[in-house]
């Protein structure tokens, strides 16, 4: 089941696996953002946080093991003619993900577990049973469901009347079936709630998919919240939520940068290495749809390196050496920001 | 405290009218100010001993306690009996976490701790800061069969006692024999520690044993038990894989609801499992020996052992989780000839040669990182400048009290005579005479009517609910 969900992120043309699995974990360096970018998979960011980079590989040595990837170049592989075709069969029968694009700027998974309290707390109280063992022993979590709750100042039964309104009106809008695993995983009064190998039973899935489905419910229910922020779940949700998936650091270089291009000077205004300045810019020219290239990088490295790429319509297979070859002064920093700015238009394109 | 007190006391907050065997003693002595060693049997209510405790003295309680997944299960049970000031300092916690308890333990009654968690520095200090009502070490044989080539920090509880100002300690087990008894009150350094005993007998436990020839005959044995014999029940295994294995096969092949547990699932499936197996919506849990240690559950009647316990001591451990409520239980182990040497080989797990030993000292003196998880524990012994010749003798010792342990349990295995006897003789007890309701004899059948155990699990068919409805049973009392 695994190695089906692996398959799916292949294509017809090579891709780096790790740096496409290190997306996925939620690895943030530039080199993994930037085969994100190129492998059309940034959106995923995050979304597979905690699988293991070894077990990952050891699918793809099956997968070319059993004939469905090949590996055209080191660490590179893509999909054979019985991947493509085994490919479009799982993109008909496999459930995929529609939101894991909130695991790039909402922490999902902490909201997962204090509204899996929250939601505990107030099916017990609107039924005003005392005496129940809380989902998670976690202070932290504990701590910002009880200050939830203080806030709140409202009767428990009121507040599962709302709650009831509120996941009744989300919940229609999904599939019959999906609504029920929702339901059905919840754990409040009575019911502790069903584990991922007994919906998988039920529903005759594997419980991996059941994983996929309810990691999706969580992340489509997160971003049904934000855009009803009347909803009573709000006030744990909003702390939750980035403005953007660049990290702080790097949103406060481009902040400066936007003031003052010169990265010398912005590393000295920052107290930060050039070549971290270089890191923070190329992360946000990544994750940003609308990064001002222009004023980076100057016409004439852009003419420049047009001319020496011009035949090579693959972005992501550039190679810094045959820059160089040419231009032995130019910094790899250009020749990535330019390989960036390529890349969006090609996806823009 | 005057007794009559803590009868007031046990009614008005836990709202029983008498102490269980052994509770009442314990804490007379430890609020006579005396640091004490209690054995009392499994089901008998040791958490509330501290817990009584902790309400009568101010300060803080420490609960040292072997598992992370055992400590979340008693905040939790704490948390369910309405204690609100309880938390488990665990390795999950984030940073942030972490140090809001560290600066906040005032606001805190209970505690608990692994004793690698309490050997850090950060927390001995924080821990400094505050008065200590009572240092709990649970589950306290893990000194004498966990410290020396598993668990180290087992080994230096004596010495964070003392950094912590020697406070009241009171050391937990339902099963120490003499040997382990001594060797706690040795490594905790409280020679002068009372010692209050009752007996690991649970006569209402009986105990089977059923020899059989492979593998295919043993599975036959255990669904033949599981679908004729009354539950719910727990089954035993060594292994996550078998766990899981099995578990699928019973829930396809009877009627019976089945789950696995164990440590390679999620802490919400696990709590789920739990959770269901309370409410009595499982009829039988497949699990590695992890399961059942936080949980209270009264009317559990059979405890199957699939795989072999390591020791005489885990098996008493874990068959105590059954007849809870006092009513005839039944434990049976499923023994084909040659099991044993699974136990050897994760026996084997943490054992090293005298060369292996040298070895790894070399390693430390060359600075470079452990790379084995035997590694990380020599460590420990390295850090502390202990030689090379000490270390390989408490290997040593260590590996052979583990073949004696295994010889014992094989003897209650094999042995022809009554297995209560040969049980209690372990821990230098007498048995009562044998009866029909005792134990297995070889050639015995189980005696399941006599025990009142031949009604099988009557599984009640599952409505069909929509998800409105169950959403509306969640969150609306008067659906």
């Amino acid at each position: 089941m695994l190695a089906d969900y692996v398959l799916l992120l292949f294509s017809t043309t090579p891709r780096r696996a790790k740096g496409v699995f290190n997306v996925l974990r939620g690895r943030r360096t530039v080199s993994t953002l930037f085969a994100g970018l190129t492998a059309n998979c940034l959106e995923l960011l995050d979304s597979w946080h905690g699988v293991d980079l070894e077990t990952l590989m050891a699918v793809v040595a099956t997968l070319e093991a059993d004939q469905l990837l090949v590996s055209t170049t080191e660490g590179s592989w893509q999909l054979t003619l019985a991947g493509q075709k085994r490919q479009q069969q799982l993109q008909t029968t496999l459930y995929q993900p529609q939101a894991f694009q909130a695991f790039q700027t909402i922490d999902v998974r902490r909201f997962e577990r204090v509204s899996q309290l929250a939601l505990q707390v107030i099916s017990e109280g609107a039924h005003a049973e005392k005496r129940y063992y809380p989902v998670t022993s976690d202070p932290g979590v504990q701590a910002t469901v009880k200050q939830w709750l203080r806030s709140s100042r409202q009767p428990m039964t009121v507040l599962g009347k709302r709650l009831y309104e509120t996941l009744n009106d989300f919940l229609t809008t999904l599939d019959s079936d999906l609504a029920t695993i929702f339901v059905m995983g919840l754990t409040g009064y009575q019911l502790p709630g069903r584990t991922d190998q007994q919906l998988a039973e039920q529903f005759d899935r594997q419980p991996l998919e059941i994983w996929m489905i309810r990691k999706d419910l969580m992340c489509q229910w997160v971003l049904w919240i934000q855009q009803h922020q009347t909803e009573p779940l709000w006030p744990l949700l909003a702390p939750l939520i980035q403005a953007t998936a660049i990290s702080q650091s790097a949103w406060q270089t481009y902040q400066t940068f936007l003031q003052q291009p010169d990265v010398q000077v912005i590393a000295r205004q920052r107290k930060l290495k050039l070549s971290t300045v270089r890191e923070h810019l190329l992360e946000t020219a990544i994750l940003m749809p609308d990064f001002p290239f222009e004023r980076l990088l100057s016409s004439a490295v852009v003419t420049q390196l047009t001319t020496i790429f011009q035949e090579q319509s693959d972005v992501a297979s550039w190679q810094f050496q045959q820059a160089q070859d040419q231009l032995p002064e130019l910094d790899f920093f250009w020749f990535r920001l330019f390989q960036i700015m390529r890349c969006r238009q090609e996806v823009s394109a | 405290m005057t007794d009559a007190e803590l009868y007031h006391l046990l009614k008005v907050k836990y709202g029983f009218d008498e102490f269980r065997p052994g509770q009442l003693a314990v804490i007379s002595q430890l609020l006579a100010g005396e640091d004490v060693l209690a054995v009392l049997p499994t089901g008998t209510g040791k958490s509330l001993i501290y817990q009584l405790v902790g309400t009568v003295m101010p300060g803080l309680v420490v609960v040292v306690s072997p598992l992370i997944s055992l400590m979340q299960d008693q905040v939790a049970r704490l948390n369910y009996q309405g204690e609100k000031q309880v938390a488990a300092l665990t390795s999950q916690l984030d940073y942030g976490t972490k140090q809001r308890l560290l600066t906040n333990l005032s606001a805190l009654k209970f505690l608990f701790v692994s004793p690698e968690m309490l050997n850090q520095e950060t927390v001995q200090a924080a821990l400094q800061q505050v008065p200590l009502a009572l240092l709990v070490i649970d589950e306290a044989h893990c000194i004498s069969t966990w410290g020396p080539d598993f668990r180290p920090d087992y080994r230096a509880l004596g010495e964070m006692r003392q950094q912590l100002g020697a406070p009241r300690t009171l050391m937990l087990t339902a099963t120490a024999t003499e040997q382990v008894r001594q060797d706690i009150l040795t490594q905790l350094r409280v020679p002068n520690a009372q010692q209050i005993c009752y007996s690991v007998d649970r006569p209402n436990i009986y105990l089977g044993v059923q020899s059989l020839t492979d593998e295919a005959a043993k599975r036959e044995a255990l669904q033949r038990l599981v679908t004729t014999v009354s539950g719910p029940a727990i089954v035993y295994f060594t292994s996550k894989r078998q766990t899981d294995l099995i578990a699928e096969w019973l829930q396809s092949t009877t009627d019976l609801r089945v789950a696995a547990y164990h440590a390679g699932l999620s802490a919400e499936d696990r709590f789920k499992i739990q959770q269901q197996f309370m409410a009595g919506q499982l009829d039988v849990i497949c699990a590695t020996s992890a399961f059942g240690m936080g949980i209270n559950k009264a009317d559990i009647r059979v405890v199957i052992h699939y795989h072999l316990p390591t020791t005489l001591a885990d098996y008493v451990q874990e068959i105590g989780r059954a007849g809870r409520d006092s009513q005839p239980a039944l434990a049976v182990i499923l023994y084909v000839p040659g099991d044993e040497n699974l136990v050897r080989s994760l026996n084997d797990l943490t054992a090293a040669t005298p060369n292996e030993i040298a070895r790894d000292q070399q390693r430390f003196e060359h600075q470079l990182p452990p790379t084995t998880a035997v590694s990380e524990v020599l460590q420990f012994y390295w850090q502390r400048g202990v030689p090379v010749e000490t270390v390989t003798d408490l290997f040593g010792q260590r590996q052979r009290t583990k073949e004696r342990e295994l010889n014992v349990l094989m003897n209650y295995v094999n042995t022809p005579t009554c297995r209560r006897a040969v049980m209690l003789a372990y821990f230098d007890e007498k048995a009562p005479s044998h009866t029909d309701t005792c134990c297995q004899l070889p050639g015995d059948a189980l005696p399941l009517s006599a025990l009142g155990l031949a009604v099988p699990i009557d599984v009640p068919a599952e409505p069909s609910v929509t998800w409105t409805q169950l959403l509306a049973q969640l969150f609306l009392p008067n659906f």
